[in-house]
Parts: structure tokens; sequence; C-alpha cells
């Protein structure tokens, strides 16, 4: 074989089976959305409400005592919304079948994260209402800014949730008993739950199918 | 230099300096056309008429009882976008890639970010103080006393722009999607902590902490505060002074925020040389590093200030800050009405509005009892004492001849007397107003106003039975007290209706010839005829 055969022969493919493509894929994928930095905002969530509820930042008991649990599960719902901002635009959903899939395992995956960070957060500690009203509002309040996120794109996305949690600090002094004031609503009040869940559930599908609002100017 | 060169050269200045302040407006235009904060408006404004604006509506409208929303409630909602929105403004030149392109322009990065920071401060003050004047104006046309407090207004002004300034410099130093809801989330965790310090503060600022009296939001003060004395303005002074001294030290940070990007030296004292001397500005670097030192001395001497606080009986006085001329009581002609009966009953002006509810409520009970020893001969509204949650002081009679004193805050077992409740819809609140005027005249003499601090001691059966029977001669179905329980075989309840049903006159004369032993305690529930 002369050097010049060696040279025009083919390199051997580098066989990705579609296995490792898919997690590469979906590496890329969270890698765009700046996800292991929202991993890293939903822990420095998690230990403020450790900081809160260690130091006693919040009330024990009463009304006063879901505050600012509360504000920390909106924060970390706004991290989830914020990650759903793609900075490829109108590219990316030209080109990849999957990118549907991929949305919903995002914001699914960082969803569960979400709750087990703040969970761990609050592990040792005493929390108000306990880890199902976590869940509750988590999910609840990721909805509304899944949804936001439809209309703001993802980089505004949090500006709702922070919106409802602004009202529900209300809700909860004046005792509001409606099912869509699911953060103050007891662990066990089923209303507050079929709110939530079909909240966060209109809001992951929109999202999946349609994906957050991209504009060109929305850049980072 | 001949005097028509000075006039052309002056007149070149000025004409620099008239383009240079046309620019400046134009880039201010721009600024607050493109700015991200009137989206949010909306949605702010939709949380402020469900929070603030609803919360004002239920409470009296009292100035300074209006006005505690402002820190309250209004700072709360203003924070959470303000926070966001400013560190969203102060991350655009990295979020849209601009960093390279607007270094080269011949502007300092601190006028150029200043213009940025104007046009979102610019948008916040004015939605705040649109804010302000929805809360204000209804209470000026349902007022009958007093006028605007415009410290609250102060601090609360101060605390947006101190909240804003930390969102934009966030924004600045670490541009990212994060930024926004982060900041916000971490200033409305500080400002519930505060919260949480300014409901458990006790008398002494050392004990509960400092940070308590800096937080601008706190317990709803009582019905009646400002009323009667004004509301010493120190520690809205020291709020202003901390949160202002924030906002000029971060100013400067953001003065500095090109040069912090650089590696530091190894040596701090050369890094400071360098950075007062590096670049194209050193007078503006000097003048970053005045305003941190200055924003920092301001905060340090506000939080040493507040440590000086005390509590007195007209509220937190500092004395470093503090007027004696505003401890004097406040100067005003009690609004007064006699019931059909005859009892006169006054109010303070600014609770004009209770004035016929209180009279009507008070009229049946007072002629019931007229005539005899220790009865009063008229009802008065006086300045609540003490505070929320730990309680204030009880109504009572005193004096020579006796005055019932009663409070917007507490007659008898009534609390929140003058907090909005419909009397004419709740019967509980008359009741309330009877019971509080037979308490302290069943359960002992008048006192001289200097010792009837303590209230009346609870009744005993028989002076219960009494009241109860007064009140139902009177109309009035007794409230059950907390705690209360009648005797086995619904004694009093039997020794009330006994006596209820007695003629007035015949009430009058048993009460006239038992009363020293009814208070004593001597006589019985069985001996009531």
């Amino acid at each position: 074989m002369t050097a010049t055969a060696a040279v025009l022969k083919p390199a051997p493919a580098r066989t990705a089976g579609p296995g490792r493509a898919g997690v590469r894929l979906a590496w890329l994928h969270i890698r765009s959305r700046r996800v292991p930095a929202g991993v890293l905002a939903l822990a420095v969530c998690g230990g403020v409400l450790h900081a809160a509820l260690h130091w006693h930042w919040a009330f024990g008991s009463g009304p006063y005592a879901q505050q600012i649990p509360m504000i920390t599960e909106a924060g970390a719902a706004a991290v989830i919304t914020v990650t759903s901002h793609s900075p490829f635009g109108e590219t990316e959903r030209a080109t990849g079948r999957w990118l549907p899939y991929l949305r919903l395992f995002a914001a699914a995956g960082m969803c569960g994260l979400a709750i087990a960070l703040l969970q761990l957060g609050a592990a040792g500690e005493s929390l108000n209402e306990g880890i199902l009203v976590l869940a509750r509002n988590v999910t609840g309040i990721t909805g509304i800014g899944l949804l936001c996120s439809l209309v703001t794109g993802g980089l505004l996305a949090w500006t709702l949730p922070l919106g409802y949690l602004a009202f529900c600090q209300y809700a909860l002094l004046q005792g509001w008993t409606a099912p869509w004031t699911w953060p103050v609503r007891p662990p066990a009040d089923r209303g507050a739950w079929i709110c939530a869940c079909a909240v966060f559930t209109a809001g992951l599908l929109l999202l999946t199918i349609r994906g957050p609002r991209t504009r060109l100017s929305d850049e980072e | 230099m001949t005097p028509a060169v000075i006039s052309l050269r002056s007149g070149r200045a000025t004409a620099r300096r008239m383009a240079s302040l046309a620019a400046a407006g134009r880039l201010l235009r721009l600024e607050l056309k493109r700015n991200a904060m009137p989206y949010v408006l909306p949605l702010l404004a939709a949380v402020f008429f469900f929070d603030t604006v609803r919360t004002a509506d239920g409470f009296p409208p009292v100035w300074t009882v209006r006005a505690s929303v402002i820190g309250d409630h209004m700072l709360f909602e203003f924070s959470a976008f303000a926070g966001g929105i400013a560190a969203w403004a102060g991350s655009r030149e990295r979020r849209r890639k601009a960093l390279d392109l607007v270094a080269s322009t011949p502007r300092a990065a601190w006028a150029r970010l200043s213009v940025t920071l104007a046009g979102t401060l610019g948008w916040l003050l004015l939605a705040f103080l649109a804010g302000v004047a929805a809360i204000y104006i209804p209470t000026a046309l349902q007022a009958s006393w007093g006028g605007p407090p415009l410290w609250p207004v102060l601090a609360g002004v101060a605390g947006v722009i101190a909240v804003t300034m930390i969102g934009f410099t966030c924004g600045v130093a670490v541009p990212g999607r994060f930024t926004g809801p982060l900041v916000a989330i971490g200033v409305l965790v500080l400002y519930q902590a505060g919260f949480r310090e300014a409901l458990g503060l006790t008398a002494s600022p050392a004990s509960s902490g400092t940070f308590a009296l800096l937080s601008p939001a706190g317990a709803v003060p009582s019905v009646d505060a400002g009323v009667y004395h004004h509301v010493a303005p120190d520690v809205s002074a020291v709020q202003v002074m901390f949160m202002g001294g924030i906002a000029v030290a971060l100013l400067g940070v953001l003065g500095l925020a090109a040069a912090l990007r650089q590696p530091a030296a190894a040596d701090s004292l050369r890094s400071l040389r360098a950075l007062l001397a590096g670049g194209d500005d050193w007078l503006l670097r000097a003048v970053a590093v005045v305003l941190v030192a200055a924003g920092v001395a301001a905060s340090w001497t506000a939080y040493s200030l507040a440590g000086t606080a005390r509590l007195t009986a007209t509220g937190w006085q500092i004395p470093a800050l503090h007027d004696a001329a505003s401890d004097r009581p406040v100067p005003f002609i009690p609004d007064c009405t006699s019931g059909p009966r005859g009892f006169k009953v006054c109010v303070h002006p600014a609770f004009s509005g209770y004035l016929s509810e209180v009279a009507t409520a008070l009229d049946p009970v007072a002629a019931e009892i007229a005539g005899l020893p220790g009865a009063p001969v008229r009802a008065e509204q006086v300045a609540s004492t003490g505070t929320w949650p730990s309680g204030y002081g009880p109504s009572r009679t005193a004096g020579n001849p006796p005055v019932f004193q009663y409070s917007g805050e507490q007659v008898g077992d009534l609390f929140g007397v003058f907090w909005g409740i419909p009397a004419g819809d709740w019967p509980d609140w008359r009741a309330g107003f009877q019971q509080g005027l037979l308490d302290s005249f069943l359960t002992g003499p008048p006192h001289p106003a200097a010792a009837a601090r303590t209230g009346p001691a609870p009744l005993g059966a028989a002076q219960q039975a009494v009241e109860d029977g007064l009140m139902i001669a009177a109309g009035s179905q007794p409230p059950l007290r907390i705690g209360q329980r009648d005797h086995p075989g619904g004694q009093i309840t039997a020794a009330a209706s006994r006596f209820a049903s007695l003629p007035a006159s015949a009430r009058h004369a048993w009460l006239a010839a038992h009363l020293p032993a009814l208070r004593a305690g001597t006589i019985t529930a069985a001996q009531i005829p």
C-alpha cells in the first residue's frame, strides 16, 4: 500500500451506538440549557431553605411559617423555567425530531431534582406542612412558569411564578381556601393537588409541543 | 485675550454641555422605551391590587395604619420584581454579547451602566409612587383627621432603590440567566427574615437583633398610632440611611465594575493604585471608591444607631436622632355626643365615624347605673398603651367625677375595637362595649387616673349575673367570655334572668343598697332578686 493509498483510505468510522448517541444528545441539550448551573442554583435554594429553617428565619407555626419555604419553592420553580430557554431558536426546531422529548424529560427531571434537593435542604429540620406541600408547590409553580415561558420566553419566565408567589403570600395571611391557591392549602387538600397537577401538566405538555417563545434578541 | 474670545469660548463650552445633556436625555429616553419593566408592570399592578390595596382597604382610615402597608406589603412585591428585573437589565450587555462593542464607545462604563440603571429605577420609582398615591388618595378621602406621613414613603423609596442596586450590581457582576430569579429570591428571603425579627422585637434591640429595627416590614401599628402622639421618625431615618448607604456603596461598585473584572494583582495596595490610576479616567474611579467608602460608612452608622434605640410610650426612639419636640401630645378637640338618655360619649376626631355606634352601645347600660356611686358620667377615648402581640392596656373607670376610659384597641374583653369592624352587623361589638363599662363599675370604685393601670379584676358569679342582667335589660345578649363557664345548674344565667325581669326602679334600688357588698364579693348569685 502506497502512502497515497494509506492517506486516502477512510478512517475507521467512530461507531456510536444509538444509546451512546442518545446520551450525547441529551447531554448537549441540557448543557445548552445551562442545566448544570441550574442544578447548582437549585442546590442554592435548598441551602437557603436549610439555613432559614436551621437559624429560625422563618416562623415555627401559623400562617407565617409557610412564607420562606414558599419563597424557596418558587425560586426553584423559577430556576426550572429559566432552563427552558434555548440559545439556538428556530434552527434547533428545524433539525431535531427528539427536541420535544428532550424538553419534556429535562423539565420533568429538573422538577423532580428540585423537590429532592429542597427536601434534602429541609432534612433534619421542621418543615411546615412537610414534603407533600413542598412537592405540590414546586410542581404547580413550575407549571405556571412553563406556561409563562410560552409567552415571555424562557429567560423572563420567572416573573409569573414570582407574581403568583407574592399573591399567595397575601392568600396565606387571609386564609384563602380556593384550590387554585394551592400553596396555602393543607397537604391533603384534593382540590389543591388537582389544580397544581393540572397546571403542571398543561405547562409541561405545551412546552413539549411548542417550546418556549424564542426571539433573536434572546441570547445569553 | 479679548472679551470677544472669552465669550466665544464660554459659548462653545455651554453648547458642549447642552449637547452632552441632550445626548444623555436621548439615551435615557431610549432606555425608558426599551426597558423590560413596563412589560412586568401589569403583573406588578395585579399583585399590588390584590395584596396591598385590599389590605389597606381593610384597615380603618387612619394615616399611620394605612401607611404601614407600604413597608409590610408593597415593598415585598416591589422587591421581587425590582431585584429580578434590575439584574436582567444589568446583565444585558453580556446577554446581547455586546461587551466588546460597547467597550469601544467613548463613554465610561459607569456612565453607560448608569443610563440603564436610571431607566430601570425610573420605571420602578414611578410605579412605586403611583402605588403610594393609590393608597393615600382613598385614605385622604376617608380620613377624618391628620395628614399623610412621608417617612414610610421615604423608607419605601430607599428600599426600592437599594433592592434595584443590589439586583443591577449582581446582574453586571454575575451576568447569567439565573441571576434575576436568584436575586429576587434572595431579596425576598432577606425581607421575610427581617419581618420575622421585627415581629419578635422586644424592648431591647440588643437582645432581639438590630436587624429587626432596620427591617422596613414590621408589626401592624396600633389603630391610634400617630393620632395622640407623632410617630417619631427616628427608626425610619435610620432605615433610609442604612438602605441609602447600601445603594450608594453599590453605585460606587458599579463604577469599579469594569476594573474589578481584571485579574487582581497579588499585592492589594498595588492593585488599588492600579485600579485608581489605570484606564482612561482615574477621577471617575476615585469618585467610585469614595462612594463605596461613604456608603459603607452610612450603613454602618445606621446600624450602630439602631443598636442604641429604646422603646418608650410613644414608640422607638434613637437618642442621637430624637427630637424631644415630637414627644408632645398632638392637640385635638374630641368629637362628643350624648345618647337619648343623656350619657356623653367622646371619641378622637380620627375615629368620629364610630361615635354614634359607641354612644348607642353605652347609653342604655349607663342609664341603668346612672346616679350610683362610681357610675361613670361620660366615656372618652384615650390613647392605647402597649404593643402587639404583648397586648394593650385595658379599659377602666377613673377620676372624679368618674369617667369611663377606653382605647381604640381594647374595651373590656373586646379587642381591635376600631379596626373597621362593622358594628351594626355584629351585636357582640356593642355588647363588648357594654361589658367593658360594667366590668369596671362592678369590680370596684374608680381609681385615681394614675392608679388605674391594671384594669378591672375578673368578675365573681354574682357580679357576672348582675352584669348580664343589666345587659339583658338594656336589650343586649351578653356574649360568653373567653373561658367563662356557668355555675352548676346555670346559677348565673338564672340570676341574670331574674334580675333583668325586675322593674328598672327595683334594679336601681337593689344596686344602690347592695353595691358595696357586690363589689366586695360577699353576695352570691342566689341572693340576687
